[in-house]
């Protein structure tokens, strides 16, 4: 069960997979109603895309929220009831001019 | 200190009484959300207090239907109505067999919130 080393989740590795994901669709863009689901999806397919390439014994939750940016404020709270040892969530949030991205990674092994 | 050995039990599915269903998952979202939100107003303060007690209570009702070898998470979204365009995306890698993920949205005249339960089996 308790894995060390090559089977662990690494925060960082996760991180810099979601970074790279939103920086990829959504730099030098501006909120449009009509893109945004298409930028949603497109975000979290590369994650995991990229997760899956990780070739962990791992199952991945991702969620996405891009929110436009007009001075209202957002908060997230996640609980889980899991093995801490083994399972664990990365957050990366990332934004721009028009608007903020949060994107939360869940993995679990199995 | 000595560890515990423990059988293999071969067991790839979770019986039918016991399988993550979303329609009562769904009406326990509905209930705490319609109870915690009905009078909230939207405060900068309290929200961020509120978000992790929705969460928790959640949580709470979800192990009360002690489903044996399920995991769970719970993610829930608070945000202020400002007329701002905001989406919200999942999506899961994972087997769709058993592993089942509910959403429910509730509204009111200053806050929008958005509430998402995951399953997930245990092999």
């Amino acid at each position: 069960m308790d894995d060390e080393g090559e089977n662990e989740f690494v925060t960082e590795q996760v991180q810099e997979i979601a970074k790279h994901a939103i920086n990829s669709t959504l730099t030098n863009v501006t909120y449009t109603r009509e893109k945004v689901n298409q930028w949603c999806q497109q975000i979290i397919d590369s994650c995991l895309k990229e997760l899956s390439k990780l070739d962990k014994p791992f199952k991945y939750c991702v969620t996405c929220i891009i929110m436009q940016k007009n001075g209202a404020p957002l908060h997230t709270a996640a609980t889980a009831f899991w093995d801490t040892k083994t399972d664990g969530l990365c957050c990366m949030q990332v934004g721009n001019d028009t608007m903020d991205c949060i994107v939360t990674i869940y993995a679990m092994q199995i | 200190m000595e560890r515990k050995k423990v059988e293999n039990t071969y067991i790839t599915h979770p019986s039918y009484k016991d399988k993550f269903r979303p329609q009562p998952v769904k009406e326990i979202l509905r209930e705490v959300l319609t109870a915690k939100l009905d009078q909230a107003q939207y405060h900068a303060d309290q929200t961020p207090v509120l978000t992790k007690a929705v969460a928790d209570e959640v949580k709470d009702r979800l192990k009360e239907l002690h489903l044996p070898r399920y995991k769970l998470i719970v993610q829930v979204v608070i945000g202020e109505q400002r007329g701002q365009g905001v989406r919200v995306g999942s999506r899961c890698f994972w087997d769709g067999d058993t592993d089942t993920c509910v959403s429910e949205v509730y509204r009111n005249e200053t806050l929008f919130c958005v509430a998402t339960a995951y399953g997930i089996y245990v092999y």
